[in-house]
């Protein structure tokens, strides 16, 4: 032997070597979020947080008169899709929020020195939260359910939690971007009444039917709005529409590009 | 994987070997691609230069201390060496390829400064997450028992000491059963105690082979444990050579005296060759009739110097801490009679010196 293997498959068998590095990039991506969602799920303030907390203002909000609706849903399917909204974006905000914790513990240097690239990382995290996000919907699908009697297709339960997700994608480059950008002591204060706010603009305090006009103007231009009513619209039996879809579409591309820059700056920062 | 693999009988090797070669050109070299190669770096943070020109080989099963004051460059290099950092011009490659790939391959492991560990979780399942990333790997039981701290493996992150986190991180850094370690200051958070253990634990792992490059500000510890010294100063390399003869350069004392010519003049270039001839003289400095010996062994030297110039005033002899060995080494660049800057050895063998240490020559490779 003259040389290692792996400097021998490199030399001999170009493309083989390629495919074996693709994949093993992509196993480490899928070990790295499997082992984050472990993490998580172990970490019982986490827990508390992203899933029960929603449950629990799921009982409390949605017991007001069942007849009463709000837009074209009654009562307790809007606040259904309000609270599973609710978590996603806990479990989302939450775990993008993390990057900023371990920058401060020096730990993305150390994962840095592992078969972990450093997009992989962050996209990871991205992974990890949209994983974590599937828990707080389906617990409040099921409380919705056992409390409520809200019965669904089964199409429409997919439909809807498909649709919060990919709603949710602007509200994860915000994320990203806020981690590199707010120093890790103050996420905790940043994040704490961020989620109230953006709570409060996507309408899940406070329906946005019941908003004064010009303040319900404003919140549709912001993506929370339409990361919820991308999941009631399923159950209106339709989906988000064109002026939800290009305000979500333009926020994923603004928020996305400042995370990047961000990510980068931090990169050579380092 | 290194030079394990190679047969005794070398190149006249069976067919195969003349077809690799034949398939590949960049396998022509004989010997293994060194574990560390700096070319040229260098690397600005604003007006400070962090890296100034360093460049550095190390080969497989070599222990190698980069010793320097604090803020010589020893993080940055360190940085730019893992691909942690990017240098602004210059060249790393470990085993070859790139730092990152390098990472990638499981070859190189490293206990990072700053590098901390994750909270609110266990030791082993903290390990077991890392281990998670790397292609091949020990097993956590495994590097746990090569850090000596297997009891730790139930205990949280957050509840270790000084000693036990940087124990904890030695065997993070094992994790990928590396061919190359790299340390920045291991011991700083560390007792007396913890410290030997820490050190009883890393000779035992490069004892197999591994090629070790730790920082440090401790000449004690380069002293103890590296078969080789890189000083580093303001971010160059000043010295670089076999452990003793560093050692000897930085550990000793300085003896700093009045000399004047028959004729009240200042020291002519054959003098200040015969003090360098002095037994137990490493260094000769010296600014008009003042003159500073750096001496690996002073009370020769000074004896040698009371016999040989009996005329000399105003001795004074100290101990040369760690940072005055690197003045020392360094001078004055105002100096008018020391046109060598010592801090380049490029340059340090200038024949029109007159006060070109012959002493420093033989350690600066």
């Amino acid at each position: 032997m003259i040389v290692d293997t792996a400097e021998t498959k490199a030399t001999l068998g170009g493309r083989d070597h390629e495919r074996d590095r693709i994949a093993l990039a992509a196993v480490t991506y899928l070990r790295f979020v499997r082992t984050e969602v472990k993490r998580a799920w172990r970490n019982p303030r986490v827990l508390l947080f992203m899933l029960v907390l929603p449950v629990i203002l799921f009982g409390a909000f949605s017991s007001a008169d069942p007849g009463d609706q709000l837009g074209s849903l009654t009562v307790a399917p809007y606040i259904m899709i309000s609270m599973a909204t609710f978590g996603a974006m806990n479990a989302i905000l939450g775990t993008a929020g993390r990057i900023s914790l371990e920058r401060s513990l020096g730990w993305n240097r150390q994962l840095r020195l592992t078969a972990l690239s450093g997009p992989q990382y962050v996209l990871g995290k991205l992974g990890v939260g949209f994983s974590l996000a599937v828990l707080p919907i389906v617990g409040v699908y099921i409380a919705g359910d056992a409390m409520r009697g809200v019965h669904l297709s089964a199409g429409t339960y997919v439909g809807s939690a498909a649709s919060i997700l990919l709603a949710m994608v602007p509200i994860g480059a915000f994320g990203i971007w806020l981690s590199y950008v707010i120093r890790p002591e103050n996420m905790q204060a940043v994040m704490g009444g961020l989620f109230s706010l953006l709570a409060l603009a996507g309408g899940i305090w406070v329906p946005v039917e019941n908003f004064p006009d010009w303040l319900a103007d404003i919140v549709k231009l912001l993506p929370m709005y339409w990361s919820a009513q991308a999941g009631r619209a399923v159950l209106e039996g339709g989906w988000i529409g064109p002026r939800g879809l290009v305000t979500l579409v333009v926020w994923t591309a603004v928020l996305g590009a400042a995370a990047g820059r961000a990510y980068v700056h931090d990169q050579l920062r380092t | 994987m290194t030079t394990d693999a190679y047969p005794a009988d070398g190149w006249a090797a069976g067919p195969e070997n003349s077809l690799v070669t034949a398939a590949s050109p960049t396998a022509l070299s004989s010997a293994p691609p060194p574990s560390v190669s700096l070319i040229g770096l260098r690397k600005r943070y604003g007006s400070v230069r962090a890296i100034d020109g360093v460049d550095l080989t190390i080969t497989a099963g070599e222990i190698v201390a980069l010793l320097g004051p604090n803020g010589a460059g020893k993080s940055t290099t360190i940085d730019v060496m893992l691909g942690l950092s990017r240098p602004d011009s210059g060249e790393v490659r470990l085993f070859g390829r790139s730092p990152r790939q390098a990472c990638v391959a499981g070859r190189v492991g490293a206990m990072l400064q700053n590098g901390g560990l994750l909270t609110e979780i266990t030791v082993g399942r903290m390990l077991e997450s890392v281990r998670n990333l790397y292609p091949r790997a020990l097993t956590v039981d495994e590097v746990l028992a090569r850090a000596g701290v297997s009891e730790l493996i139930g205990a949280r992150t957050n509840r270790l000491s000084g000693g036990q986190r940087q124990r904890v991180r030695f065997a993070l850094a094992l994790l990928p059963d590396p061919d190359l370690i790299v340390l920045d200051e291991p011991t700083a958070a560390m007792d007396v105690e913890s410290r030997r253990a820490f050190w009883a634990a890393m000779r035992a792992w490069a004892a197999t082979g591994r090629t070790v490059l730790f920082a440090t500000h401790y000449l004690e510890e380069a002293d103890d444990f590296a078969d080789r010294i890189v000083l580093l100063r303001r971010g160059r390399i000043i010295a670089d050579g076999p452990t003793t003869e560093v050692k000897a350069l930085v550990g000793g004392r300085t003896i700093r005296a009045t000399l004047r010519g028959r004729n009240g003049s200042a020291p002519d270039a054959a003098t200040l060759a015969a003090l360098s001839r002095l037994p137990g003289v490493g260094r000769v400095e010296h600014r008009g009739e003042s003159i500073a010996l750096t001496c690996p062994d002073s009370d020769t030297a000074l004896r040698a110097l009371l016999a040989d110039f009996p005329w000399v005033e105003d001795i004074e002899v100290a101990g040369a801490g760690l940072e005055d060995a690197f003045v020392a080494l360094t001078t004055d660049p105002t100096g008018p009679t020391n046109p060598a800057d010592p801090a380049d050895p490029g340059r340090s063998s200038d024949p029109a010196s007159p006060a070109s240490p012959a002493s420093q020559k033989e350690v600066l490779r």
